[in-house]
């Protein structure tokens, strides 16, 4: 059972040696932040709204719909992903339907069917899928408790204002089993995977920029937060 | 024949064992002595003054046998020659020389790299075991005095988990190997630990990698004891070389302790008894992060195994046999963050029995040895597990990105295996020039309940003078027990088939020139079918050549070995061929050393093809589980640049008082070539770095002994 694990080791050496890379807290980078649907979980004739929170290098974050949306898994759920005035939705397809569904993914009659959606942006080079629960209600979490510098958040809309080569802590409320993600690209983040996180602005690194933070729980729901930062 | 002042022994009887009324010559003035015996025999060596010693001929010349009084070593004879090889392409390694190869840190098994035919891996990369032509680490066994140990190396280090010091010689034999050896489709490394000698004395060694103590002598007249304990001391050094900035909080600093113990006692004539122990343990604990109560973000590793081995050695006239009785326990156990884990305890027992017989004809043939033995391991596997499912030869990594979510695969209980052994085989010559090896091994293995029936052979073929043709072919198995394997009932065990040819060249004493040719065909390998199940639908094949020149002169120790090898699999029927993970076609080591005086000065040049790797070309976002999936290309489709490297030791010795002291230095990589070992990916596979061996891996020690 040993070599697997000497994998994981040399991953861990190689993880410490990545400075030439840019690193997952980093939101200058062209990429797919997070994909969220709203709500998570549906049931039949309700619909939920896909749209993702996508990174771009000198841009700040954006919050934008696919360009192209599709259902990748069940098969038999294909047609449940339509777009609909520049926005896509998944509709939640009647009982019958979502029994076929069940019947092939081997699943319990009164068990949520996982419906697997495949999204693209940045013409098909950012490809991404995010999982819609049909048969159940559910919603995305909040973002509470967040806490900067040892002040509540603020808003959207107020520029951060931090200190140079200061640890500035951040932190959010999340359970154990949430993923919390901190995101810059002004500083260097440490600890940007724990709900407690801290922000240091390098003498050699950017001065302005974004900070964001992304909550994910374990029923398939995602929030998410981004401020514009200064080093000042 | 001369004493241990290298003086002339004369009127010593030379008569062939087994020949009860069979040839007999006496040394002349001179010491030497002519007498017709076949390759292989044993020569029985009297003379009044001396004790009574054996001798093998192994060519038409002897070398200078060296007879010792029974006050200076009981009935020893050392022979100042290589021991033949055990297979064509096959080596043993003289613990003293071998420590003499720069680049190795004094570290006899590291020096394996030396060897023609096993793979190389510039630093810090590596592997637990040894890869032999191209196969994959589990497919060769690593056995020390005849049993099997998991492990061959520290986590940290780069360290063999046994110190130099404490090992008698190393078998290398990387195909071919005969009916006594089993498990194994690919090839054997072989340590023997040796007994504590005649002179009672103490050594320590220090270094910045570790140190240790070593304790050796007589008990009474018959026994002998030799006691090792080493720690790592890297631990001392690793907090202070870890930057301040680093997101790093090692809780345990990696540290490693080993253990041997060797109890040898001389029953009477017959009987000789032996007790080994040998053990290691290996631990770290690390937080990814400066918080150390984010158990998200902790890593912590245990490793650790000891042998214990009880065995008997009897030899009477024709007879010898080798009787023991092994017990292992070890742990391999490993927690990443708050989901995932892998605690696997095995303990087994391995009772193991082997007798040869010789008699000087039978059948019409001459010098004939028969052979027969049988072993059981019996084990016990107790395993925890929860963790992403594995990935096999070829397959990718997790990369920088891993779920720590993950654990599609669990398992939490135990498995037993019972398996047996037996082997036979005969051993004759047909005329003076021609022996020849014909046997079998039978195997059963009891948790895929099959039975393997390997036919293994070779012919010796004794050339004009110093030239000798070696050709052999075998069936090997290697049981479906490697991590995910022994969860499994309905995978069967791993096939190769190989066939070697080797020449062999002494045109005169301390000069060998070995050179094999080889082809392995692989069948049932182990791999994943398309919905992730593990199947016997993998095919491979390896070819290749090895060289290997070996001079011993005076004061020089030379070494070249370069190797060829092209090996390729098929996962399943329909597949693709690809390159085995560890196909290494080209591998090159030249080293010369000189020792005289206080000094010993050598140089290692090394040049070695990059290994393959299987390149991403985008990756799709898996947003719920927060992980980017890598598009891959075709598996093992590019491979790492070439690496070379010239490695230099110097070591001085000198007397400190009554301590006999000995400082070294050990620089890897002297000329700080930075060559690309391997590449790997960001976080979403869009970019990617080369990772670039260490510039320059310095060895600082001193070794005192009293």
């Amino acid at each position: 059972m040993k070599a697997a694990w000497i994998g994981l080791g040399g991953l861990l050496v190689l993880g410490a040696c990545a400075g030439d890379l840019d690193e997952q807290w980093q939101l200058d980078h062209d990429r797919i932040i997070a994909v969220r649907a709203t709500p998570p979980g549906i049931v039949s004739g309700e619909r939920a709204e896909i749209d993702a929170l996508i990174g771009a290098v000198g841009q700040h974050p954006v919050e934008r719909p696919p360009e192209i949306a599709t259902v990748v898994s069940p098969m038999s759920l294909m047609g449940t992903v339509a777009p609909d005035a520049g926005k896509w939705y998944v509709t939640a397809p009647d009982a019958a339907r979502l029994a076929a569904a069940r019947t092939e993914l081997g699943l319990k009659a009164d068990a949520p069917v996982p419906l697997q959606v495949g999204v693209s942006y940045s013409g098909q080079t950012l490809l991404a899928f995010k999982t819609v629960f049909l048969g159940e209600t559910r919603v995305n979490p909040s973002l509470d408790d967040m806490m900067i510098d040892g002040a509540a958040a603020p808003g959207s809309t107020t520029e951060i204002v931090v200190q140079p080569l200061t640890d500035v802590r951040l932190s959010v409320k999340a359970d154990v089993d949430d993923t919390v993600n901190w995101l810059t690209s002004c500083g260097t983040m440490h600890d940007f995977d724990l709900p407690n996180a801290y922000l240091r602005v390098e003498k050699d690194d950017p001065t302005t920029g974004d900070l964001g933070v992304v909550r994910r729980v374990s029923d398939g729901g995602v929030a998410w937060h981004v401020w514009t930062i200064r080093a000042d | 024949m001369i004493d241990a002042l290298g003086r002339p022994v004369r009127n010593a009887t030379i008569t062939i064992e087994g020949q009860v009324d069979g040839t007999v010559a006496k040394t002349g003035r001179d010491g030497t002595f002519v007498i017709d015996a076949p390759i292989g025999a044993t020569l029985i060596v009297e003379q009044k003054a001396f004790g009574v010693g054996l001798a093998t001929v192994i060519g038409n010349t002897v070398d200078d046998i060296v007879l010792l009084t029974e006050k200076q070593l009981g009935e020893t004879i050392e022979v100042n020659s290589e021991a033949p090889a055990v297979a064509p392409g096959a080596a043993q390694l003289d613990r003293k020389e071998l420590q003499r190869i720069p680049g190795t840190g004094g570290d006899i098994v590291r020096a394996l790299t030396v060897m023609p035919g096993v793979v190389n891996l510039q630093l810090p990369l590596g592997y637990s075991g040894v890869v032999i032509r191209g196969s994959s680490p589990q497919d060769s066994r690593v056995l020390i005095d005849d049993f099997e140990v998991p492990v061959l190396f520290h986590n940290v280090g780069f360290r063999a988990v046994i110190p130099a010091e404490t090992i008698a010689s190393l078998d290398y034999i990387p195909g071919g190997f005969d009916v006594g050896y089993g498990r194994a489709s690919s090839g054997i490394v072989a340590l023997t630990t040796r007994p504590g000698d005649e002179k009672r004395s103490t050594q320590a060694e220090i270094s910045v990698i570790d140190g240790g103590l070593l304790a050796q002598g007589p008990i009474g007249k018959d026994t002998r004891y030799l006691f090792a304990l080493r720690r790592s001391t890297i631990d001392f050094v690793l907090p202070k070389v870890i930057p301040a900035s680093a997101d790093l909080s090692l809780t345990t600093v990696p540290r490693y302790y080993d253990g041997q113990l060797r109890l040898d006692h001389q029953l009477n004539e017959k009987w000789k008894l032996t007790l080994s122990d040998v053990g290691t343990d290996d631990i770290f604990e690390l937080f990814a992060t400066k918080d150390e109560n984010a158990t998200s973000k902790r890593f912590y590793n245990r490793t650790r195994f000891d042998r214990l081995t009880g065995s008997a050695r009897y030899k009477d006239g024709p007879w010898l046999a080798n009787i023991a009785l092994s017990g292992i326990y070890t742990q391999f156990l490993f927690e990443a963050g708050l989901y995932q884990n892998i605690d696997v305890r095995t303990a087994a027992v391995t009772p193991r029995i082997d007798i040869t017989h010789t008699d000087a004809t039978a059948g019409g043939l001459k010098d004939v040895v028969w052979r027969v033995g049988a072993e059981a391991q019996v084990s016990r596997v107790g395993v925890d597990l929860a963790l992403p499912n594995e990935k096999r030869e070829g397959e990718m990594m997790a990369g920088m990105m891993f779920d720590p979510k993950d654990v599609s695969q669990q398992f939490k209980g135990h498995v037993w295996f019972s398996d047996f052994a037996g082997w036979s085989s005969v051993t004759a010559s047909f005329d003076k020039r021609v022996r020849g090896t014909a046997g079998v091994r039978a195997e059963y293995f009891q948790r895929p309940n099959e039975v393997a029936i390997q036919p293994r052979g070779e012919l010796k073929f004794q050339l004009a003078k110093p030239w000798q043709l070696r050709l052999s072919a075998g069936a090997y198995r290697r049981p479906p027990e490697f991590q995910s394997e022994l969860l499994e009932k309905g995978i069967q065990s791993e096939r190769s088939k190989q066939a070697i040819v080797g020449l062999q060249y002494e045109p005169k004493d301390g000069v060998r020139v070995q050179a094999s040719t080889y082809y392995t065909d692989r069948s049932a390998l182990i791999t994943h079918d398309a919905m992730g199940k593990l199947t016997n639908n993998g095919r491979g094949t390896t070819t290749g050549a090895e060289l290997l020149a070996t001079y011993r002169g005076g004061p020089w120790f030379a070494w070249l070995s370069y190797s060829y090898s092209h090996s390729t699999r098929v996962d399943q029927p329909g597949a693709e061929r690809r390159l085995f993970s560890y196909d290494q076609p080209h591998s090159l080591n030249a080293a010369l050393s000189w020792q005289k005086g206080h000094w010993q000065l050598g140089g290692r040049f090394q040049v070695y093809s990059g290994l393959p790797f299987t390149p991403a070309t985008g990756s799709v976002f898996d947003s719920d589980h927060n992980i980017y999936v890598p598009i891959l290309a075709d598996a093992n489709s590019a491979r790492a640049p070439i690496h070379h490297q010239l490695d230099i030791r110097v070591d001085y010795s000198w007397k400190w008082g009554p301590v006999a002291m000995t400082a070294f230095l050990d620089l890897q990589n002297a000329y700080m070539n930075k060559s690309i070992v391997t590449y790997f990916y960001n976080y979403d596979y869009s970019q990617r770095a080369a990772f670039t061996s260490l510039p320059l891996i310095p060895s600082i020690g001193l070794r005192g002994i009293l």
